[in-house]
């Protein structure tokens, strides 16, 4: 029998089962499906497969990290979400998936990554929190200079005066894509009637991350809450699929608690590490710059004056 | 010639196409939606706000997808970029500024192919997802002589313009041609588009 896969993914927070988007669409494609997953949840993307998060470990060992290419991967497997849509249904699923890429995709970076106050209050202090010695040093700044990267390609480059026309521009297209978004569900329970789609995992995804994350720069936040029938569709799938989250305790599920624990004894030893590096740094300028020294007792002075020599002794025992 | 004349005229526009009303200069399609529509003149006033919301994303489908594998084909195919893109990237150019430039604008590009996920695709990758798309399109479009129904809309018009180009541009390889030329009811469409508001007889799409 072959090793079931194993879903890598950023750990949850901000009452979601995971704070990232790709992470948590996969996550949430998974749950549509029934997917046996073993779902590990860490904080240290260094210790997946692939180095990032999330990735997929097949049963035959491979390592995907790409989100779409986990799900056809998924669906490959028949854990298909979209295999009662028409061909119709599927060019929709498609076309509103570009629309989230294009219109949302770059808003939510900015909001999480480029926003000062919600990056130092909110985004930066989850991931500093929740990385272990050394990373949370590093890695959160190196992450958001790829973000800003990122979204400094996908909206080109422009000048500094223009940016602030230049977010303007973005949020609006974000809100009207937020609002088409609304209009297209309409009074539905999903995207297709009854049962959930890939596309569900996705919408959901962009918009859990925005309406649950405590931000406090929430501009695009307060135009989702004005929309009634997403926000009711991100509590109906959250209630449904991800139960205990809301209590930000997740129980004992597939994943042992083996990952966190094993990370404790590294903390402690880190901490008892550094504490004593930062010792032996300090004994050792000591002893070289001359502040101490140690002199072992000599059998005979080399002759001095005596009241010198006198003073000396006294002062160094 | 033609070309060298797009080249310069979009240095000075910053970007086609463009409009010039008055001493007004409005360029790229979305802002001269907009601006027609201030005038007066919408083409998706019909729609119902459902429709519009499904307008709106498969145009960004087309942009999404069509738009980058154009991108893609003419500055990441070796092939193409070689024989075609450097020399009409920098044709209004002397030497050596004609080089730069293009190598430049193809840097360019590759970091933003990679920034978007599309920079370990190869020529295969990008055909096939060229193929879902036109898959997508040809799915809505059904047996409809408009993509809603009876009255063309800015997505009418949008893919035209891609599936037009697509059709009629010589590239090193057919590839990209032969894909949309896998759905009748798109060749159909441009075909009706072409002769109905351009009046020329459609033996510009070539049949082969």
């Amino acid at each position: 029998m072959a090793a079931p896969m194993e879903l890598f993914c950023w750990a949850g927070g901000w009452g979601l089962p995971s704070v990232d988007l790709d992470s948590l669409a996969v996550l949430t494609y998974a749950r549509f499906t029934g997917a046996p997953l073993k779902v590990h949840k860490i904080t240290n993307p260094w210790r997946s497969p692939s180095g990032t998060l999330p990735a997929l470990q097949t049963s035959h060992g491979e390592v995907i990290s790409v989100p779409h290419k986990i799900i056809t991967h998924l669906r490959k497997e028949k854990y298909n979400a979209d295999y009662d849509l028409s061909a119709r249904q599927g060019a929709d699923t498609l076309a509103f998936m570009s629309l989230l890429e294009e219109k949302l995709l770059p808003v939510l970076i900015h909001t999480f990554w480029v926003d000062a106050k919600n990056y130092v209050e909110v985004t930066r202090k989850w991931y500093a929190e929740a990385m272990p010695f050394p990373l949370n040093f590093f890695l959160p700044g190196r992450m958001q200079r790829q973000h800003v990267e990122r979204l400094q390609l996908l909206c080109g480059e422009h000048r500094p005066e223009e940016e602030e026309e230049l977010e303007k521009e973005l949020y609006q297209e974000a809100r009207e894509c937020l609002t088409l978004l609304s209009q297209r569900l309409g009074s539905q329970k999903f995207f297709f009637g009854d049962a959930p789609a890939s596309l569900d995992a996705f919408v959901f995804s962009y918009l859990a991350l925005l309406q649950q994350a405590k931000l406090p720069s929430g501009k695009l936040q307060a135009h989702l809450r004005g929309l009634h029938n997403l926000c009711a569709y991100c509590t109906h799938i959250l209630s449904l699929y991800f139960p205990w989250e809301g209590a930000e305790v997740p129980p004992p599920r597939q994943t042992p608690a083996n990952p966190e624990t094993e990370e404790e004894p590294y903390r402690r030893r880190n901490q008892i590490l550094s504490v004593l590096a930062g010792l032996a740094a300090m004994a050792g300028y000591a002893l070289l710059s001359g502040i101490v020294s140690i002199q072992r007792a000599p059998p005979a002075r080399a002759p001095r004056t005596r009241a010198l020599g006198m003073a000396e002794e006294v002062e160094e025992e | 010639m033609s070309l060298v004349a797009e080249a310069f005229v979009s240095q000075i526009a910053g970007k086609v196409p463009f409009i010039h009303v008055g001493n007004q200069v409005v360029s790229e399609l979305g802002p001269i939606v907009q601006f027609v529509k201030a005038k007066g003149h919408s083409l998706s006033d019909g729609l119902d706000e459902v429709q519009k919301a499904e307008m709106k994303a498969y145009m960004e489908l087309v942009n999404n997808m069509l738009l980058t594998a154009e991108l893609y084909l003419q500055w990441c195919d070796e092939a193409t970029v070689g024989e075609i893109t450097h020399a009409r990237y920098g044709s209004p150019y002397p030497w050596p500024l004609n080089h730069i430039l293009a190598y430049q604008k193809q840097w360019e590009v590759k970091r933003k192919m990679k920034a978007i996920g599309w920079g370990n695709k190869t020529l295969d990758q990008v055909l096939e997802d060229v193929d879902q798309c036109c898959q997508a399109l040809s799915q809505r479009l059904g047996t409809q002589p408009y993509f809603f129904n009876k009255q063309p809309t800015e997505l009418d018009a949008l893919v035209f313009g891609h599936l037009y180009t697509i059709l009629t541009t010589q590239l090193t390889n057919d590839e990209l041609s032969e894909k949309v030329k896998n759905y009748s009811n798109l060749l159909a469409f441009c075909r009706r588009i072409e002769q109905h508001y351009f009046g020329k007889v459609s033996s510009s799409i070539r049949l082969s």
